[in-house]
């Protein structure tokens, strides 16, 4: 029952996370890597999230985003969107894969970092989550979903305690605009 | 047992300022006040109807006025709102008053919500259009607190807005409409169309932009002009105490607030913020009587918590647990209800009751859950 309301949740966290990345692009100023592309591909990047928004079909997304890294693959956005689509589809160890592989590209991409706890704890391993979505709180300019991830993280363990404080740390943060 | 919300140990100043300041930035940036203020531009919106055909406010700008109706097939005033302003749209609806009613049941309607819509609005016989929010968009533009709520707009400004569905304040509103369709009120006297001046909703406007930026003292000033150009404008003495507060500021904020009460001693939005204020400054028994009676009429989700809030820190944990479901009966999306109810279970050491709070106040803000 509590691994079924979890999973619900994690899909719940993926769509948002790439909403916070729609957010950042729109209200700039936005990651260090998506500031540098070319207007075009931004453009698309938009694209790319609002479609996911509305909650489309999300294994035409995975080979629309697949097709792309054939064509570019040093683009650590497409690699974290990958991995992000892929923990939407319950395969964790194919988005750990993407996430790794986007964090090879650009070892700053804080998304990635926290999508790798988000797929650990997918996976079951509470602790690994733990240790990953803590290290993707460094210097996290929007660390409120990383707090919620870890909040949940210690609802897994059974630590109401620890759950509290992290979704209250989201709370705080996210009243201070740091989504 | 008495149970408390505040911690036994005395409390230290610092952290007593401290706690009023995260406060009254949460409420600063969660729509606390009531609906937008009379005199604010109406947000424009497009939704689709229950046929899923698009509407704009836009394209009843030639109107003499719309009125809004948020409402939601869960909130226990709603069937008797639909009712009155169905009602009023069959006798009046051709002297260019447009009711529209704006269903805010979910972030996301699943069918099962659309059925029960249908069958809510083809039971009441509703025939005014109804638009479905989804994501709560309009509901979170219009700063809506509570449902049902009523906005009257007039040449693309808010003209009249009633949270809730009050006795009083129902008779006044359907009073206000009457005399805009050309029609003899019932009542004494129409209470509605109160306008702030423009030169005081500039001044509070241009003071807020100053406080987001960070540049607090040249913020004061322009709240105070505003105040002496309209005294019976809340907005500025409202926001004016929430930048006292940032600054640390209590006892200017209680007599802010306490000022805001001599020109409107009903204000429910100041008494509000002034309740709050005194449970946080060891006065909850003082806070308790102040919000008990406006608690009661339920028009105001903000007064519903910070009473509930306010009984636990008076050690009435299970009153203020029903008045947090009184609240939440009025407005389920307000993630301050769940935080404070969070706040008191953590006090109270019941912490899985806690973090549960605590995440549902965290989804909500974050968009996350139904």
């Amino acid at each position: 029952m509590m691994h079924g309301l979890l999973s619900r949740k994690l899909l719940i966290l993926v769509f948002f996370m790439h909403l916070c990345l729609l957010w950042m692009f729109v209200s700039g100023p936005g990651p260090q890597a998506f500031a540098e592309q070319p207007e075009m591909e931004k453009a698309e990047f938009i694209k790319k999230a609002a479609v996911y928004s509305e909650d489309s079909n999300t294994d035409n997304l995975i080979r629309n985003v697949r097709e792309a890294l054939v064509t570019s693959p040093d683009r650590a956005e497409d690699h974290d969107q990958l991995g992000y689509l892929l923990i939407k589809k319950g395969l964790y160890d194919e988005a750990l894969d993407s996430f790794r592989t986007a964090l090879k590209i650009n070892p700053n991409l804080r998304t990635a970092k926290t999508g790798i706890g988000v797929a650990l704890l997918g996976k079951g391993d509470a602790a690994a989550a733990e240790t990953a979505l803590k290290s993707a709180l460094i210097l996290n300019p929007y660390p409120a979903m990383t707090y919620y991830a870890l909040g949940l993280t210690y609802l897994k363990m059974d630590n109401n305690e620890q759950a509290a404080q992290y979704f209250k740390e989201g709370i705080r943060t996210f009243k201070d605009g740091k989504k | 047992m008495k149970i408390s919300i505040l911690p036994k140990k005395a409390c230290p100043k610092w952290a007593l300022w401290i706690s009023v300041c995260i406060f009254l930035m949460i409420a600063n940036t969660s729509g606390a006040a009531a609906l937008l203020q009379a005199g604010a531009p109406a947000p424009a919106f497009s939704l689709n109807d229950m046929e899923g055909k698009e509407v704009s406010l836009s394209q009843y700008s030639q109107n003499k006025a719309v009125v809004l109706l948020f409402w939601a097939t869960w909130s226990a005033k709603s069937p008797n709102a639909l009712k009155r302003f169905e009602d009023f749209h069959r006798k009046y609806g051709q002297k260019g008053i447009v009711i529209i009613g704006i269903n805010a049941d979910n972030q996301t309607l699943s069918a099962e919500d659309a059925t029960k819509i249908k069958g809510l609005l083809a039971s009441h016989g509703i025939t005014f259009p109804v638009l479905l929010d989804k994501g709560l968009k309009t509901f979170h533009e219009y700063e809506v607190i509570a449902l049902p709520s009523t906005v009257v707009i007039m040449e693309g400004k808010i003209a009249y807005e009633l949270a809730g569905f009050p006795l009083t304040g129902t008779e006044n509103l359907f009073d206000y409409l009457l005399s805009l369709a050309g029609e003899t009120p019932r009542g004494n006297k129409v209470t509605g169309g109160y306008k702030p001046k423009y030169d005081a909703i500039a001044d509070t406007n241009l003071a807020k932009g100053f406080v987001k930026k960070g540049k607090y003292a040249m913020a004061y000033p322009l709240f105070m002009k505003a105040i002496a150009k309209d005294p019976s404008y809340m907005a500025p003495y409202i926001d004016l105490a929430r930048l006292y507060a940032l600054e640390g500021k209590t006892k200017e904020v209680e007599d802010t607030l306490r000022s805001a009460l001599k020109m409107a001693p009903e204000n429910i939005v100041v008494l509000a913020e002034l309740g709050y204020l005194l449970t946080n400054t060891n006065r909850a028994g003082e806070s308790v009587e102040l919000l008990a009676g406006y608690a009661k009429d339920g028009a105001y989700t903000p007064a519903l918590y910070y009473y509930a809030y306010a009984l636990a820190a008076a050690g009435r944990l299970n009153d203020a647990l029903a008045a947090f479901d009184n609240a939440l009966q009025l407005n389920p999306f307000d993630p301050v209800t769940y935080r404070l109810r969070g706040e008191v279970y953590e006090n109270n050491r019941m912490m899985k009751e806690a973090s549960s709070e605590y995440r549902r106040s965290l989804e909500l803000l974050l968009k996350m859950s139904k």
